[in-house]
């Protein structure tokens, strides 16, 4: 792999871990005030 | 003010990801340098987030007041998410530098050391039930817990091996040219201000998740409903 594929392949873990981590906090509060409210 | 600091963050990390692209390469290492501008933010995130856990631990035992043990629990998830990318960047950064994904290197050990330790204070966090009991033992776990933070900074000057010694943070000055320097530390500033939108997000999610413990069930209206002691006219 190019230097550049290395560095495209850490950009792309981190961005995409990130990404991915700020969805799940807001699907789980969603669900969880959504469970409260059901209560 | 949320919002705010959210708006702030994504737009930092833009200009971080362009700066860190855009600076000339290393003279040594070309391309491949640009590696640093995520893996140090990670992992000076990691320090960041484990250093609020100890201080929400320690605001817990001294008021035992649980918004303290929100902000410990909430910062130990978000460390543990840059600890485990500064582990994997610094792997695939050592692979073409290095020519191993992994070597027995004290700085690389005492990381992952570090990452599985606090997995463990997640993993007791919701063993334990009862907020109050749940509380107290996660802040005597992320007090102790705490303690291998410098020994991890330090390792690279206590035990010499293949991770390079600080290049900031160190007595004389930093080892590394303006652009670079000033690239870095926009990231620095950018993974920060990602790491208080996260915090903020993952506490609305805690007090969210206290709230649901604390609701009374509607199905257990039910079932109290359903307990209720035999008419006498049933009887007769």
């Amino acid at each position: 792999m190019t230097d550049w594929g290395w560095v495209a392949f850490a950009y792309t873990l981190v961005y995409g871990t990130l990404i991915g981590y700020v969805t799940s906090l807001v699907m789980r509060t969603r669900r969880a005030n959504g469970e409260a409210t059901r209560r | 003010m949320k919002r705010t600091i959210e708006v702030a963050a994504v737009g930092s990390v833009l200009i971080a990801c362009v700066a860190g692209l855009a600076v000339p390469p290393d003279s040594v290492q070309g391309d491949l340098q640009r590696i640093m501008y995520v893996h140090v933010p990670s992992a000076w995130l990691a320090y960041l987030a484990f250093g609020i856990t100890l201080v929400g631990s320690i605001g817990y035992l001294v008021t035992d007041k649980l918004r303290w043990d929100r902000l410990a629990g909430s910062s130990a998830e978000v460390g543990v998410v840059f600890t485990g990318l500064a582990l994997a960047t610094g792997s695939i950064w050592g692979k073409p530098v290095w020519g191993v994904w992994w070597t027995w290197d004290a700085r690389l050990v005492l990381t992952a050391a570090m990452f599985f330790v606090y997995l463990a204070y997640l993993a007791l966090r919701r063993s334990v039930d009862g907020a109050e009991r749940r509380a107290q033992r996660s802040a005597i776990f992320g007090i102790v817990a705490a303690l291998q933070i410098p020994v991890v900074h330090f390792s690279v000057i206590w035990w010499r091996g293949l991770h390079q010694p600080p290049t900031i943070l160190r007595p004389d000055n930093p080892q590394i040219d303006p652009p670079l320097l000033f690239a870095l530390l926009l990231a620095v500033f950018a993974f920060t201000l990602v790491y208080v939108a996260l915090l903020n997000r993952r506490i609305d999610l805690a007090v969210a998740e206290d709230l649901l413990t604390d609701a009374p069930r509607a199905d257990e209206h039910v079932a109290g409903a359903a307990v209720t002691a035999p008419q006498l006219g049933d009887w007769r």
